[in-house]
């Protein structure tokens, strides 16, 4: 992906927008679909993704997980593609050797192809049929609701993850990120049809959707082909419906606890942090890495290196509404919890006191440049990165935020650590292994 | 006309090593995969956890460096950089700037052939360990695994799993002298190094051939074909444990192939049929009809380097449907095996396998990887372009004669969980 080719055209029935780095904008006229386009002429393989601006956090109690429920339910067939014509997704575009999903998180819900490029034509026709046209049925509901129930279970089996949700449920009382994509375990056995019916005929329209394609194909048929198929949508009449609450400002710590049978124990250690397109959000993702990315950083060297943890992470989340960063640390055995909490919090007092070094700067600005390249090597990298700019409220900062991270400077990690990683802004969550009767 | 090689090159480097070079169009992405012979088959079992513990602490410090040393230049230079071990082979992997490669090659060898493992680290890494073999103990998945395949295979084979409770025995009683003896056999003989992205083959050959030719000529052989003695049986093995969510079921016979045998690849497009991706035989009746799991999956594994492998059938289900899930399953494994094996879902999976192959193929990482794959299976660069005529020529009589191999009636059976009271 490296060559990537602007090849504006004119296509009727879309406007061009903008070129980025490549990147080429265009809408669709009739209903305001955006359309993103990278071309690599000379790549056998072409991603498609269609991205809707709705997830887990326009979802309320009664209906939580309805967003992963209902990208699960798009599968089972649409007017022109499905079970009964013996034209599934499977059928027509996996058994050709495409790789075929779709993910649900907290702003954004995605379906993607990357195929041979000969079948993106397919993609796109498929696509735009089960943007309106899905089949939403309760037979169909009744038997994917237990698929998405064992998957709740899975998840349930992975102690991180148990904490994960504890710690998230805990620091948002108000806002949706209260609970996790999956949802509760009566939502997803009970929330009815109708409801995510309901859910889909509010969010599933061209205007607030962004289909990108990357990789090879023409830029020119591409384009005529979106606006074939996607053309024949109308936009949404009417508002959408406003995700409006806020979460109210935090006083004080809290602390959770999930204690379960077994030989793990975890700590997990989460603060408040801005929206992803906030000023500070690109000093706080130096701050992480300087935390925690790789075998030099600060709390590496001091839990991992030491074996008082098996391993650690830290991670400030990108979202469209202000979120977390965490910091999770596996127990060695017989490391108390209280311990491995007080190491954490002496790493961020540290960081807010004395702040970072030239070598920790410059070795976190290194590392985000190679996984920043990495993001552009093949199509599934780059419409998934893509993806999450464009949830997170404005897909430009896939091109500007590399640029941005390379202007932080150790003041503006100090100033972040001793603004945000305070102790009455923290949601700290102990996972307890209990003994096994 | 022409096959296409995707711009690859192969190169004999070193005196026994390989090298694949694939320049692509990724920009300041460079993609290293590599691995040298010495795994956990080359060792007696009661020692099969040195190879795991020297890969983690390969660059921890060597003759010539301290580990701060080694980390802080590759982390200065935004390198990432991992080891880890296998049966056969002890396997590196890393990402790098285009200008970092050879700093990246030359850090690789120098920790193959010169990492010294101070008491200190030796003792941090057997404390870390130990932690990890105690998550594993209620890990679900892992345990359903060990028994199976301790049901599968005769004691001595490389497939045969020790218990978590004797890992952990064998981990208490590592010490520095069995990393450093099982490292000085890592060699340049067997050396494979695969290597694309934003790279140009002469330089990359350059690099190679200066950092790993001073590892040493000889040390670890390729090992001889083995062959498991344990007769097949339907075996059955419950592992209970509580406050758990999901239930993982697997299913599995030891199969009498090796990857270089004929039958290697109909038995990889059996098992793709049977269970890989939604559009396979499992997931269309256990998922997609019946709605009874997440994910149900056919594969075959264990065939590492010269060793005989098996048919693992894994699906994941509610502890509350457990024993009508488990009974379906094992009801549609019968009805693949004797309704399912057709031309036309053959003709099918034979075309996405060889376009899924092209898609595995677009990223460097991708290209890498398979590059490196097939020089450790013993095929020559030509057989990156022939892999998809290889799929196509596999007849419906070779699938069926690969279906044979499978003792259907004496499948074995292991799972773990919290069962439901019967």
């Amino acid at each position: 992906m490296a060559r990537r080719f602007a090849t504006r055209v004119t296509v009727s029935g879309t406007t061009f927008v903008r070129e980025l780095d490549g990147i080429l904008e265009y809408r669709l006229n009739t209903n305001g679909l955006q359309i993103l386009l990278t071309q690599d002429p000379n790549a056998p393989v072409a991603g498609f993704m269609v991205t809707y601006h709705v997830g887990s956090r326009n979802e309320a109690i009664g209906y939580t997980g309805a967003t992963h429920l209902l990208e699960h339910l798009m599968f089972k067939g649409s007017k022109n593609f499905n079970k009964e014509n013996k034209k599934t997704i499977w059928e027509i575009l996996e058994t050709k050797g495409a790789l075929v999903n779709a993910t649900t998180w907290n702003d954004r819900t995605n379906y993607f192809e990357v195929m041979p490029k000969e079948h993106l034509g397919t993609a796109i026709t498929l696509e735009a049929d089960r943007m309106r046209h899905a089949h939403i049925r309760e037979e169909d509901r009744q038997s994917e609701m237990t698929v998405v129930r064992n998957e709740f279970e899975r998840g349930e089996n992975n102690p991180m993850e148990a904490l994960d949700k504890q710690i998230w449920a805990l620091a948002y009382e108000a806002h949706p990120y209260h609970h996790s994509t999956i949802g509760w375990r009566s939502d997803i056995e009970k929330v009815p049809i109708a409801r995510l019916k309901q859910f889909y005929d509010d969010f599933y329209w061209p205007d607030n959707a962004t289909v990108s394609i990357v990789g090879g194909f023409d830029v020119k048929e591409a384009l005529a082909m979106i606006v074939k198929e996607f053309g024949k949508h109308s936009k949404k009449k009417g508002d959408y419906l406003a995700m409006y609450t806020e979460e109210p400002n935090q006083e004080g710590e809290r602390r959770a606890t999930v204690a379960r049978a077994g030989n793990t124990d975890l700590v997990g250690i989460a603060h408040k942090v801005p929206a992803a397109v906030h000023s500070d959000i690109p000093a706080l993702i130096i701050l992480a890495l300087i935390l925690a990315d790789g075998k030099t950083s600060r709390l590496y060297r001091t839990l991992v290196d030491s074996a008082l943890a098996i391993d650690v992470s830290t991670n400030c989340y990108q979202f469209h509404d202000p979120s977390l960063l965490i910091t999770y640390a596996t127990l060695a055995s017989r490391t108390p919890h209280q311990k491995i909490e007080e190491l954490v919090k002496d790493a961020y007092r540290a960081i807010a006191l004395k702040g970072v070094s030239s070598t920790e700067l410059n070795r976190a600005k290194r590392s985000i440049r190679t996984y920043i390249a990495s993001l552009r090597d093949g199509p599934y990298a780059f419409l998934s990165a893509l993806n999450e700019q464009i949830a997170a409220g404005d897909w430009t900062r896939f091109v500007t935020f590399p640029k941005k991270l390379v202007q932080v400077s150790a003041k503006d990690v100090q100033r972040v650590a001793r603004q945000y990683l305070i102790d009455d802004q923290s949601t700290v969550g102990w996972f307890k292994a209990l003994p096994q009767i | 006309m022409k096959k296409q090689t995707y711009g690859a090159q192969a190169f004999s480097i070193v005196e026994g090593g390989k090298l694949l070079v694939a320049p692509t169009s990724a920009k300041d992405v460079v993609a290293v995969e590599g691995s040298v012979l010495g795994g956990s088959n080359h060792l007696p079992k009661r020692w099969d956890v040195i190879p795991s513990l020297s890969a983690e602490l390969l660059d921890a410090g060597t003759n010539k460096k301290k580990k701060g040393v080694i980390r802080g230049a590759l982390a200065d230079r935004g390198i990432s950089l991992s080891f880890s071990a296998g049966g056969d082979r002890t396997f590196f992997s890393g990402q790098c700037l285009p200008e970092d490669l050879p700093f990246l090659l030359s850090t690789i060898a120098e920790c193959l052939g010169g990492a010294h493992f101070p008491e200190a680290e030796v003792k941090a890494a057997k404390a870390r360990a130990l932690g990890s073999i105690a998550e594993l103990k209620t890990d679900t998945n892992m345990q359903a695994r060990i028994a199976l395949s301790r049901i599968l295979y005769d004691t001595a084979h490389p497939n045969f799993s020790r218990t978590l409770e004797e890992e952990e025995t064998s981990i208490r009683s590592s010490t520095r002298r069995n990393l450093l003896d099982f490292r000085h056999k890592f060699c340049r003989d067997g050396l494979v190094l695969a290597v694309t992205g934003d790279v140009n083959a002469g330089t990359v050959r350059k690099a190679a051939e200066k950092a790993f030719g001073k590892l040493p000529a000889k040390g670890f052989a390729p090992l001889a074909k083995q062959l498991n003695k344990k007769p097949s049986a339907s075996a059955e093995k419950l592992i209970p444990i509580p406050d758990k969510a999901n239930v993982d079921v697997l299913l599995g016979a030891a199969l009498p192939l090796h990857k270089s045998d004929p039958l290697f690849y109909p038995a990889y497009l059996l098992a793709e049929m049977l269970g890989g991706g939604f559009a396979s035989h499992l997931m269309m009746t256990i998922r997609e009809r019946d709605g009874l799991t997440y994910g149900v999956y056919a594969t075959l594994r264990g065939f590492d380097g010269a060793t005989d492998g098996y048919l693992r059938i894994w699906a994941t289900f509610s502890p509350e449907k457990y024993t009508e899930s488990v009974a379906a399953l094992r009801k549609e494994v019968r009805t693949f095996f004797s309704t399912s094996i057709t031309e036309k879902a053959l003709l099918k999976k034979k075309e996405e396998i060889t376009g899924s192959y092209l898609v595995g193929l677009s990223t460097a990482r991708g290209l890498a990887r398979i590059l490196h794959q097939f020089t450790i299976d013993g095929r020559d660069l030509a057989f990156l372009a022939e892999y998809p005529d290889y799929i196509r020529a596999v007849s419906l009589a070779h699938v069926r004669a690969a279906a044979k191999l499978v003792p259907l009636h004496k499948l074995s059976f292991a799972a773990s969980g919290t069962f439901p009271k019967i």
